[in-house]
């Protein structure tokens, strides 16, 4: 024929729940057999045998599935599948069980100051949760880990610290220059990105040798 | 008989204190629950992608539990405390005989029988706390009902290995999910009631 043929197998690359109140996923079209290939994303819920359509294809960006709080429960399996079809025929993904629950991914935390000690090398590295978590109402707890390192060495230095939304930082190098960043989890789920790098210059220029 | 502060025998921990170590507790038991969960996942089901589809409900999935923030916000807290306890209670004979299950089950490493006597273990304190707790803020008694929820072992024990695991994967499953859950109310209600719903 000429080059023409049913599409190829879509492939569900993630699904993520930014804020544990709504979630999305996106899949890999396949081959679209050179011709008009349209999408569709169905989906089953735990304990509920009706098939129902993705209910909105545009918020999350393209090849993606947007369900919003109405159309978002949690600790429950989601079954979800995408169906490509064109002219010549179609051709449907593996289908992906989501439990909800598992699969919240923060945004990396926000406003992340940093404050040298007047007279002393230490630091104060100070953050916000996410814009869109509500850990104030207990519905979503974040632990936080921060890490730092000097500009110009490789390694760095990572410090779990909890709930809490500050760490201090003792005994820096007097003229270092230095890179933080902050990052957060949800009890159950995924870590977020690392915040944007911040820095800080330590002042006294005086570097201690080793 | 708790040590008071001031050395005396008759002081009594503040609620807010109580509330702190039953999220503590219900935290750990939650994280427990998912390695064991994981490790037995990893090592005994041959292709999770089947298992998660055919997993089968949980013996508490009758009660109904909030499933989203707008619900699990709007309920009355004696509702979800109501709630928290009933699925609290309503893991006592699951939880033993998790325990008596995992020492049958060949290959099972160490590490998933201890987590299952730790989990068994501190269930029990944190259901014992809670009732401190629900004695001062709501006190009722719901005894009877809940442990009927679970009607024992599925197909374990006269059945083939594999469907002895499937029963078993199942109910870690249901474990994690409950734990979660737990664990998320009571973080709910610790900030509610505790800290005015700003934590």
């Amino acid at each position: 024929l000429n080059g023409q043929s049913p599409p190829g197998k879509p492939d569900i690359i993630k699904c993520r729940s930014f804020e544990k109140v709504t979630f999305s996923c996106w899949w890999k079209p396949g081959s679209d057999g050179g011709l008009p290939t349209n999408y569709s994303l169905l989906y089953r819920k735990e304990n509920d045998p009706k098939v129902y359509e993705c209910p909105d294809y545009e918020t999350s960006g393209p090849n993606s599935c947007y369900f919003d709080k109405a159309h978002t429960s949690f600790w429950i399996f989601y079954h979800i599948y995408v169906n490509a079809t064109n002219a010549l025929g179609s051709n449907v993904s593996d289908e992906e069980s989501v439990d909800t629950t598992y699969i919240v991914q923060p945004y990396p935390p926000i406003n992340v100051s940093l404050t040298v000690e007047s007279g002393r090398y230490d630091l104060l590295a100070k953050w916000l949760p996410p814009a869109m978590a509500d850990v104030q109402s207990g519905w979503l707890t974040l632990k936080y880990e921060v890490r730092l390192k000097e500009e110009k060495e490789q390694e760095w230095e990572a410090h779990s610290v909890g709930n809490q939304l500050k760490l201090r930082l003792y005994g820096l190098i007097p003229g270092g220059n230095y890179v933080v960043q902050v990052r957060c989890k949800p009890d159950s789920g995924h870590w977020s990105e690392w915040s944007p790098e911040s820095y800080v210059q330590i002042p006294g220029g005086g570097k201690k040798t080793d | 008989l708790p040590i008071c502060p001031d050395g005396g025998t008759n002081c009594q921990m503040s609620t807010g204190a109580l509330f702190d170590r039953a999220v503590k507790l219900s935290h750990y038991i939650h994280s427990l629950s998912s390695e064991m969960f994981n490790e037995f996942d990893e090592r005994f089901t041959p292709s999770r992608r089947f298992l998660a589809k055919s997993v089968m409900s949980c013996h508490t999935s009758s009660l109904n539990t909030p499933e989203d923030k707008e619900q699990a916000q709007q309920i009355q807290h004696e509702d979800l405390l109501n709630l928290v306890m009933r699925v609290l209670r309503s893991w006592n004979d699951p939880l033993l005989h998790m325990v008596a299950e995992v020492q049958d089950i060949r290959e099972a490493p160490d590490t998933i029988l201890w987590k299952a006597v730790e989990i068994e273990e501190q269930t029990k304190r944190l259901l014992e706390g809670m009732e401190k707790i629900v004695g001062r803020i709501h006190p009722f008694d719901l005894e009877n009902d809940v442990n009927s929820l679970w009607s024992g072992p599925p197909a374990a024990q006269s059945a083939d290995e594999n469907s002895r695991l499937f029963a078993f994967y199942n109910l870690l499953h249901c474990l994690r999910r409950d734990s979660h859950k737990i664990d998320n109310y009571l973080k709910l209600l610790k900030c509610r009631l505790i800290h005015e719903s700003n934590c």
